[in-house]
């Protein structure tokens, strides 16, 4: 019985792994021997690369750049997560309240996700440019000085955090909204019996009950915001002088910011953040374990 | 009681205002003549508006919104065949030795879409399957697959265990369980795969770019390339091929939201 | 890269294990085919259409090589990739016009097959344009055409300020006309300094202008010119957004005719007739005096390496039909570039006079690539235009960014 169990699980799983396979491992491999050979242009198209061990990954982290990437883009992650998440939940909440329009408005929260990256970073770019921005004269009419927010290094990191908490809102808000969606109803009721308020409802009911659909919007967000680097790409050019370049801009920026591409750093790069995400990923199973056995 | 559900609402309107301000400064742009665009300080509504973009994207881009549609609405179809089995194995079945698993998916959604495409292009040029639709489909699909496997196994972890087994006890066999029970109750989980699936699929660039640029097989956001030169951009085109390609998929979800909530509340969620 | 036996043997295996069942629709490769009747051409030129001068240009090239041809369009960043990727597949197309100082590297990577060895002929081009594709003694490729960058000036700004622009001829002059300009409450000049090759390509003509090279980026010659530029940011001559600007967000900022000066390219004359008020072009000034050398622009007619030699001969006939002067003022034209043909160009300029400055700007200009810098020219821009933002920015002196940048340049290989 337990065998069979066993084998009825791994049946189900089986064509998710022969896709795996087939979708992830070379591509995956291929990074991996990436980093770990010296490529120039021409043995990228005719091969032949030497193979360096890990020079390429010696060479990323002596470059004083990086350090400063790090920092980067361990700030841009946490706030953009921190942000996301909260007025993810937020407006999840606000929208499991039944009222005319509500699952009309809610559809429309995800109009962002729409548009090809291209457009919306554009159009922030747009509207943070500092001559003709949108933002720039609305706080003109306020009174508020002119601010170069993406021309100027104190500033450029947190425009573009600010243009990903916007493009991540969405995604937080449909996975925790489905996410209290499936908390019963009956519990609620016991809760309302109970006298409680709405905002203990929230802190003793909800909340924990949403944990296990919280911890994976954290953590795909996670996952999701380190790769990014399009937005930033094309809003800053992770500039001005490095001053928003996260570790995937850089990773982009060698590999393909340049007309001679350095395939070997790039990919050394890249897969200091798949090793971050690993990390992480233990972390929650751990969690997740825990919480299994509790 | 009533008041309270219309300040609701107006508060809902103002929300969903701001955040589709940038939407409408895109619309605005596209419709801003080139004169205008850089004005100090802006218009805030296109006073003197040009359609030129938008005459442009008629004539030139409409061939291309069948092939977006089929595109994502295949990725859709094929995510979930894939990963909703693997999530009902992994919530509920939980074999042994699937944790590895796990970390194969994190890894998975870690690899930049640009060596994902890169490693595609050799193998879909030897199998001669580059410019075709199920190859889009195949490569957009691994943008949503591992995220789906990750949502719904979460989703389908919080259906109640008695259910499974009370299923069993009457005799229900593990292919049964999955389809007349974990199926329906994680509906939402399924919904909310469904939906990013589909826009991934949608607005996706980097894959369209390298596996399909050719030909009159191209996705709609492929189309904005014709609007970015070597030096110049035509931003009414290229912000109009952004609102044309985007409004029709608005509609979608706003139908299927109201599909989907009326369904919820029809079918009771405890089952 | 892919020459991971394992990976590649493992892979192959899945996908036939895998993709055999799945019934995908089949078509030709994207790239080059080896059949005899037909040929692929891929250029940067996503704007044209079917319809357009340019694929006529090529069906004809191809009727008379006696081939068919199928051509096909990318954005210039992703042709690049997309040749190399071609490349690796042994799918390269027969014959590829791509961006100036790609070639180089194209060369150095063995895709693209020198002129010597294809049997197309550059001897009609002017030799400061096709210096840009000269590496190792060897041509690579033939340009079909060029552009380059001058000032644009709007006429009633500096009308309103007093300002002659035939007086412009040095550094000393510019900077006193804008200060008129600002004097009279109008913007001064708008550029990009974009942290990218953009910014470089904007920022040589004041480079080579004020006598400096790319081989010392501390010169002090550079530091002036880097000078000039932040100056006019102190002075509020240009505006701060010039930062993250891209030729074409200047242009639009030029455009609402708030400016005197933009410096952009001989592509934005289509533009600048529609941009509703008068303009007038001149060349960028050198520091003391006489025109500056801009970089050109433009792109070369290549044939790939296919490892074939009948169907190289043939590419290279439907290449040199292009490249051809009659065939090339037609293509020149629709993309309001300059001939690269010194006859052709005084054609052009009896047709439009105004092009004049144009095919000046283009005679003075230098190949960003030229000098034999071939693929050690994108490993000196970088460092250029990292100095260059550092500078605007106000985060170093131009001292302190150059030698910087200078290091990192010698530094690579």
């Amino acid at each position: 019985m337990q065998l069979r169990r066993q084998l009825v699980g791994w049946a189900f799983l089986l064509p998710l792994l022969a896709y795996l396979l087939l979708s992830y491992a070379y591509p995956l491999l291929t990074n991996l021997d990436l980093s770990l050979r010296d490529n120039t242009i021409r043995t990228f198209v005719h091969g032949g690369a030497p193979f360096v061990g890990f020079a390429n990954y010696a060479a990323v982290f002596a470059d004083p750049a990086f350090g400063t990437a790090v920092l980067h883009t361990v700030v841009f992650t946490l706030v953009s997560l921190v942000f996301q998440y909260a007025a993810g939940l937020a407006l999840a909440v606000f929208f499991t309240r039944s009222f005319p329009l509500s699952a009309t408005l809610r559809a429309l929260f995800l109009v962002p996700w729409l548009l090809p990256l291209i457009v919306s970073a554009s159009t922030w770019a747009w509207m943070l440019n500092s001559e003709a921005g949108v933002v720039n004269a609305v706080l003109a009419a306020f009174g508020v000085d002119k601010v170069d927010w993406l021309t100027s290094p104190n500033w450029s990191l947190v425009s573009v955090t600010v243009a990903n908490i916007w493009i991540g809102i969405p995604f937080n808000l449909v996975v925790l909204h489905s996410g209290l969606r499936n908390i019963p109803a009956e519990v609620y009721e016991a809760s309302a019996l109970d006298g409680a308020n709405g905002w203990q409802t929230f802190w003793r009911i909800t909340f924990p009950m949403l944990r296990p659909v919280s911890g994976i919007t954290l953590l795909l967000g996670l996952v999701y915001t380190l790769k990014v680097f399009d937005i930033i790409w094309i809003m800053t050019r992770g500039g001005p002088s490095g001053a928003s370049t996260t570790l995937a801009v850089k990773s982009y920026e060698l590999g393909f910011g340049n007309m001679l591409p350095r395939f070997g750093p790039s990919a050394a790069v890249g897969n200091v953040l798949i090793l971050v995400a690993m990390v992480a990923g233990i972390c929650y199973v751990r969690v997740q374990r825990h919480q299994e056995e509790a | 009681m009533r008041r309270r559900r219309l300040l609701r609402t107006a508060t809902g309107v103002l929300l969903t205002a701001l955040m589709l301000f940038p939407v409408y400064w895109m619309v605005n742009v596209s419709l801003t003549p080139p004169g205008k665009m850089r004005k100090s300080p802006p218009d805030f509504f296109p006073t003197t508006p040009t359609f030129d973009g938008y005459v442009r994207v008629f004539n030139e881009q409409l061939p291309y919104f069948l092939t977006s549609l089929l595109v994502a609405s295949g990725t859709v179809v094929l995510t979930l065949a894939l990963a909703a089995p693997a999530a009902y194995s992994l919530a509920k079945l939980r074999p042994r030795g699937r944790r590895p698993l796990w970390f194969v998916l994190l890894v998975a959604q870690m690899i930049p879409g640009i060596i994902m495409a890169l490693g595609f292009y050799g193998i879909y040029v030897s199998l001669g399957i580059t410019n075709s639709v199920s190859g889009l489909i195949l490569a957009d699909s691994t943008i949503a697959v591992p995220f789906a496997v990750l949502i719904l196994s979460s989703f389908m972890a919080s259906v109640p265990d008695e259910l499974v087994q009370a299923a069993r006890i009457d005799g229900a066999g593990a292919v049964r369980v999955f389809w007349s029970i974990v199926l329906p109750v994680s509906r939402n989980g399924i919904v909310t795969a469904a939906l990013f699936a589909f826009l991934w699929a949608w607005s996706d660039f980097v894959f369209a770019a390298t596996l399909d640029s050719g030909g009159s097989l191209k996705p709609l956001t492929l189309g904005i390339y014709r609007y970015i030169g070597n030096n110049n951009q035509e931003w009414n085109a290229i912000m109009a091929t952004a609102v044309v390609a985007s409004v029709p998929a608005a509609v979608l979800l706003v139908l299927a939201q109201r599909f989907v909530a009326a369904g919820i509340t029809a079918g009771a969620v405890k089952d | 890269m892919l020459r991971i036996p394992i990976a590649r043997r493992l892979t192959i295996v899945l996908i036939a294990a895998g993709l055999a069942a799945c019934a995908c629709s089949s078509q030709a490769g994207d790239g080059g085919s080896k059949d005899s009747g037909t040929y692929s051409l891929w250029d940067p030129y996503p704007q044209f259409d079917n319809g357009s001068e340019w694929v006529k240009v090529i069906d004809n090239c191809g009727t008379q090589a006696g081939v068919k041809i199928t051509r096909q369009a990318y954005d210039t960043t992703d042709l690049t990739n997309k040749v190399l990727l071609a490349a690796q597949q042994h799918t390269a197309p027969n014959v590829l016009v791509v961006d100036n100082p790609v070639v180089s590297t194209l060369a150095d990577a063995g895709v693209v097959l020198s002129n010597k060895d294809s049997g197309l002929a550059a001897a009609e081009a002017a030799p400061n344009l096709v210096a840009a594709a000269q590496t190792g003694g060897q041509t690579y490729g033939v340009p079909i055409g060029a552009n380059t960058l001058a000032l644009y000036y709007n006429k009633a700004v500096l009308r309103t300020a007093g300002v002659d622009p035939a007086a412009i001829t040095d550094w000393a002059s510019l900077d006193a006309a804008l200060a008129k300009v600002t004097a009279a409450g109008k913007k001064g000049i708008t550029f990009s300094a974009i942290g990218t090759e953009e910014g470089t390509f904007q920022f040589l003509p004041w480079f080579w202008g004020a006598g400096a090279q790319l081989t010392s980026l501390s010169s002090p010659e550079a530091a002036s010119s880097l000078d000039l530029w932040k100056s006019w940011l102190d002075r509020k001559y240009a505006p701060n957004s010039v930062i993250g600007n891209t030729q074409t967000t200047s242009w639009q900022e030029f455009a609402t005719g708030e400016y005197a000066f933009a410096e952009n390219g001989t592509w934005q004359r289509a533009n600048a007739a529609k941009a509703g008020f008068e303009y007038g072009v001149i060349p960028i000034p050198a520091r003391n005096g006489g025109v500056a050398p801009a970089p050109t622009g433009g792109e070369f007619v290549t044939v790939p390496v296919q490892g074939d030699k009948g169907t190289e001969t043939t590419a290279a006939k439907i290449a040199n039909c292009l490249v051809s002067p009659d065939t090339a003022l037609t293509t020149d034209t629709a993309l309001t570039y300059v001939s690269a043909v010194p006859a052709v160009q005084e054609r052009q300029i009896a047709a439009q006079p105004d092009l004049k400055v144009w095919v000046d700007a283009v005679k003075a200009a230098k190949g960003r690539t030229s000098d034999g810098l071939g693929t050690r020219y994108p490993r000196i821009s970088q460092p250029l235009w990292t100095a260059v933002q550092a500078v605007l920015t106000g985060s170093k002196s131009s001292a302190d960014a150059l030698s910087a940048a200078q290091a990192a340049a010698a530094s690579a290989k």
